[in-house]
């Protein structure tokens, strides 16, 4: 049980690191290429947004590759 | 309702409500410290802080869930339900502060990461009374952290708002999941019974809430449905049933239509906000405009395009009177659509 446990948290921590790293470069350099109403937007709105783009990294990097490749 | 985002739309009505929240949230916690301190005179702060955090998000849970059937019911409600979003904020933090004191508390000096002791110090799954309800607590508190995360319109744009609204119902299994955590904690440390009269008490309100105005709403919509039609209109009731600048409403042939009654005119258009799915037909005309009770977004009533710059669009429905009775036919125009407004005639 222990060993399920540490292997689901770990997969899982990996992936919030992951998160943590593409929320920092999306934030700065993708979010107003995917979404033209956050091209004014303020700094504190991204901290806002941070939490949220973490967890939900894998969706806006895809949308973020389809842009560019638009 | 604005062109970019920003990270809160503050305004006047916003800010009192928001003190008025942090006001209650205040006293409730300072209340039950005082209580804590009486019953138990040797309480330590992390107890304290666990419980008191615990009750209050608990308390902001239930009003949360109350406030959707209870603006159905009563309009007046309506106010509190517009920044609905604040209070789910707030909740979060509070249930954020006790699970991570309860984590510190219960997981943290041991050999294991506390994290995962969470889910291996207890595996008695096949126990009532010894139920590792710390479990249930920490699923609970991962969905109102993806709640509160998401609780902003860039969310709702950028997932859609199906996807955005399946998320946020997910509330309702969060509730589940707290229930039975605080029955199953309380089942193994707490003796006394006022527990479990007021976590039953909740529990019967919010689901009694919930199934009474399903009921009504059930009720009033499919009790509109008429077997008058002519050239596929349905006739819906009385102009004069209509106070200037609202609406009524209309469930027909799958298409849930709003009416709004306006200077001297009629215009019928969807009943359903493109910003998440607000009631539009319990929103006032003001400017000129069908403005949504929840969050203020508008709409033309001739066209159902919001004024430029901004772009949103909703349906829009022909509409006629005949003999002070207002007919609508349920046939949808796509969205944005021009319907000339019925001119407004009482005998």
């Amino acid at each position: 049980m222990e060993s399920f446990v540490i292997i689901l948290l770990s997969i899982f921590g990996v992936y919030l690191a992951l998160g943590v790293l593409f929320s920092i470069i999306y934030l700065w350099k993708g979010i107003s290429k995917v979404d033209s109403k956050t091209e004014e937007s303020g700094f504190f709105f991204k901290i806002l947004l941070f939490p949220g783009m973490c967890f939900f990294w894998i969706l806006f990097l895809m949308k973020w590759m389809k842009s560019s490749n638009a | 309702m604005s062109d970019n985002y920003t990270s809160i739309l503050w305004n006047k009505q916003k800010k009192r409500y928001d003190m008025i929240l942090w006001a209650g949230i205040v006293l409730l916690l300072l209340s039950f410290t005082a209580f804590q301190f009486v019953l138990y005179k040797d309480i330590t702060v992390e107890t304290l802080i666990i419980r008191a955090t615990a009750l209050t998000a608990i308390v902001l849970l239930h009003i949360i869930l109350a406030i959707g059937p209870l603006s159905r019911i009563d309009s007046r409600f309506l106010p509190i339900l517009y920044n609905r979003r604040h209070l789910g904020v707030s909740m979060f933090l509070l249930a954020l502060i006790h699970s991570a004191f309860s984590i510190i508390q219960f997981h943290v000096l041991g050999d294991t990461n506390p994290i995962v002791s969470v889910f291996t110090s207890n595996i008695k799954y096949d126990s009532i009374s010894e139920f590792p309800f710390q479990t249930l607590g920490f699923f609970s508190i991962i969905i109102l952290f993806v709640m509160a995360a998401t609780s902003h319109d860039f969310w709702l744009r950028n997932l859609s708002p199906k996807v955005w609204k399946g998320l946020h119902m997910s509330v309702y299994l969060a509730y589940a999941m707290i229930i039975l955590h605080v029955a199953l904690g309380t089942l193994q440390y707490e003796s006394h019974p006022v527990y479990w009269v007021l976590l039953i008490l909740g529990f019967v309100i919010i689901t009694g809430l919930h199934i009474f105005t399903g009921i009504i709403e059930r009720r009033r919509l499919n009790g509109d449905k008429t077997d008058l039609i002519e050239n596929g209109f349905y006739e819906v009731c009385s102009v004069r049933d209509l106070k200037e600048n609202c609406a009524t409403t209309v469930f027909v042939n799958g298409e849930n239509i709003a009416i709004f009654k306006y200077d001297g005119k009629l215009s019928a258009v969807h009943n359903v906000c493109k910003h998440q799915m607000g009631p539009l037909g319990e929103g006032k005309i003001i400017d000129g405009c069908i403005t949504c009770p929840w969050h203020g977004y508008q709409y033309r009533p001739e066209d159902g395009q919001s004024p430029p710059p901004f772009t949103e669009k909703i349906k829009t429905y022909e509409v006629k009177m005949i003999n002070d009775m207002i007919w609508v036919n349920p046939s949808p125009k796509q969205e944005g659509t021009f319907v000339e407004p019925a001119k407004v005639k009482t005998s």
